[in-house]
């Protein structure tokens, strides 16, 4: 078992708090996902794992042990970096073997784990060479390899894919896909880009501003967010957001005034407070409607992505509601144009950005 | 068309090119000729002590200038060969060179690794006491190291004469700002991998900064060889001597032998002239790099 529990995990530098009692608990297997914008602390909090920063309060707990005050090296995690940090002086085989030396691993138990490291990555005819003689894509795959011959606990992922371009950051994600799916092993991933979250994770860390705004699956999520930022940051396009004017009950759920139309929605009034609402709605639950049917607006910018259509509409109010149409679109920028608000995908926030959902 | 379009374009933008070729460059031409004429007036020193050292002892002074010798001869270096101690001189030059150049790496290296990557107490003021120490003259401190080495009983001792040598702060500073330029996650991917300071050190930091290493390894042989003012005062005994200091007991009971004396010369620095033209990338890199320069 290689479960990874925080208690309560803080980290300041000086006066400075990056990190505020953060606490999870990651069981055994599991691929993790930190997802948050630049400076949410997420990648301290890799670190903290790795042991490459000290925890200033709290516990970190790995496969039953207090690990928060060894070194990396006794904790038995491997950690690939953002620029992947292979030695550049060293081949493919030498970065491999590396950590195995450094413990005495025998030369004969070495070779072999580097090759079956090889044989899994594909990269056994890279061993021979420089990193500077691989692409960028093949680089990463050593480093990945440097961290499975050392056959840790778990594997800490800092950003690894963002160095990569578009293609190969797609077909590289797929394969860690993969890779995890082989080796079972539990995996951390920081990253800043949400589609590599919600591909990639069993379970997203939502992340802003020092603490944890959600831990769920890639759909809850999206589909469930806890909080307003994790509904605006999670998604692209992001949500649409709108104030809410009045809110009434209508037979125990929320209906909602708009500018220019009521909604009723599936969230329940109770519990739900009077004032200072605002409401939230995905894009892909905006759809455009014949004449006369919805929301009234007139299309600013018109998004044609191939399978579907995005239509930035200016309401009367002068907010902006992102909505969908089909790909092949008849809305053209300046043309008025008539929104249908499905209603059961509605959530609404109150003042804080607590999120109110329909009932599960 | 647009070809058509395009084309005298690049015509007019080549002819232009020619026409700037064509033009007489009259600064270039004018810093030519200064650079020309300092090289010579630089190069004229040696090439008149080659060209002495092959001219026989009476033809060496005489009332004309005469820029290449009336017989040709290699009686001085034949001389300096079979009746002095150059062979003694070169060994002791070679080994006090090399041991120097090998000790003042590793003493350097290891320190400005630590003043780069480890935090101790006390870190900040040795730093700042090695960049004070770069403004002290070694003539300074000669008195000491004398005294010292004569305490220890090392003088006419090759202990004596490499010791004082290994002090160099410039040595330590260049490789602390190598070191402190490598990026952080190098350091702690070896970390993560169970490597020790001293694995870091010397399987990470020390590679990945080989070009440096080589640059200075130049560049401190060099100086240890040509040095002359402290093996002169640490050594008495002839056959002691480096052959910096071996070049001045070249003379016998008629005095200064100009052919001699330059043959001598010319041999003592014929190891370093080889080496820098081997090594001539290098050596312009170490000093660039000494002076502050980053290559």
């Amino acid at each position: 078992m290689s479960d990874i529990v925080l208690k309560e995990v803080s980290k300041s530098f000086g006066a400075v708090s990056v990190l505020d009692k953060v606490s999870m608990h990651i069981s055994s297997g599991e691929f993790i996902v930190f997802l948050g914008p630049s400076g949410c602390g997420k990648s301290t909090l890799l670190r903290m794992i790795a042991g490459l920063e000290q925890v200033s309060g709290g516990e970190i707990h790995l496969g039953g042990q207090r690990v928060d005050q060894l070194p990396p090296n006794e904790r038995g995690v491997a950690m690939v970096f953002q620029n992947y940090a292979l030695y550049p002086h060293m081949t493919v085989r030498d970065n491999m073997s590396f950590g195995l030396q450094n413990v005495g691993t025998p030369k004969e138990e070495i070779k072999r784990r580097v090759e079956d490291a090889a044989r899994m990555l594909e990269i056994s005819q890279l061993l021979d060479r420089k990193p500077a003689q691989l692409s960028g894509g093949q680089r990463q795959r050593v480093a990945i390899g440097r961290a499975i011959v050392r056959d840790p606990k778990a594997f800490l992922l800092d950003e690894p894919l963002s160095n990569l371009d578009a293609g190969l950051r797609v077909r590289t994600r797929l394969e860690l896909a993969q890779l995890h799916h082989r080796i079972k092993a539990t995996m951390i991933f920081v990253t800043h880009d949400q589609t590599e979250a919600m591909t990639l994770a069993t379970r997203i860390v939502v992340m802003n501003n020092k603490r944890v705004e959600q831990i769920g699956t890639p759909m809850e999520v999206y589909t469930r967010p806890a909080t307003r930022f994790v509904a605006g940051f999670v998604g692209s396009p992001a949500m649409n957001f709108l104030p809410i004017a009045s809110v009434s009950d209508s037979n125990g759920k929320a209906s909602v005034g708009l500018p220019g139309q009521t909604i009723e929605t599936a969230v329940p009034m109770a519990g739900l407070p009077k004032d200072k609402l605002t409401f939230g709605i995905r894009p892909e639950a905006v759809r455009i409607a014949a004449e006369g049917q919805g929301l009234k607006g007139e299309a600013d910018v018109v998004e044609r992505l191939g399978e579907r259509t995005l239509v930035y509409t200016r309401l009367a109010d002068g907010s902006t509601i992102i909505a969908e149409d089909k790909g092949i679109s008849a809305v053209q920028p300046g043309d008025t144009v008539y929104l249908a608000i499905d209603g059961n995908a509605a959530m609404v926030f109150d003042e804080a950005g607590k999120a109110y959902h329909a009932a599960a | 068309m647009s070809a058509l379009d395009t084309a005298p374009a690049a015509s007019v933008a080549t002819a232009d090119q020619g026409h700037k070729r064509r033009s007489f460059d009259i600064g270039g031409a004018i810093l030519t000729l200064v650079t020309v004429i300092f090289a010579v007036l630089w190069a004229f020193p040696i090439y008149w002590g080659v060209i002495t050292s092959l001219k026989p002892e009476s033809q060496v002074i005489s009332r004309t200038v005469e820029f290449l010798p009336r017989t040709w001869t290699i009686d001085a270096y034949w001389h300096v060969l079979v009746n002095t101690m150059i062979g003694r001189w070169y060994i002791n030059s070679l080994v006090t060179s090399v041991s120097v150049t090998v000790l003042t790496l590793i003493i350097s290296a290891t320190t400005a690794y630590a003043l780069s990557q480890l935090r101790f107490p006390g870190r900040t003021v040795i730093w700042y006491l090695i960049l004070a120490s770069f403004m002290v003259p070694i003539a300074a401190l000669i008195v000491n190291h004398f005294i010292l080495m004569a305490q220890f009983g090392l003088i006419n001792n090759w202990l004596g004469v490499i010791l004082p040598q290994l002090i160099h702060p410039v040595v330590i500073i260049v490789y602390k700002n190598f070191f402190d330029s490598v990026p952080k996650e190098y350091r702690e991917a070896a970390k993560m991998d169970s490597a020790s300071e001293w694995r870091i050190f010397s399987r990470i930091y020390v590679p990945m900064n080989w070009g440096v290493t080589t640059a200075l390894a130049i560049v401190t042989f060099i100086g240890a060889w040509n040095n002359f003012l402290w093996p002169f005062l640490a050594v008495s005994r002839t056959e002691m001597m480096n052959v910096a200091v071996g070049i001045t007991q070249v003379n016998d009971a008629f005095g200064v032998q100009y052919a001699r004396e330059l043959a001598a010369a010319i041999l003592a620095a014929l190891v370093v002239a080889i080496l820098y033209l081997i090594f001539q990338r290098r050596v312009t890199q170490a000093i660039m790099l000494s002076a502050g320069v980053k290559g």
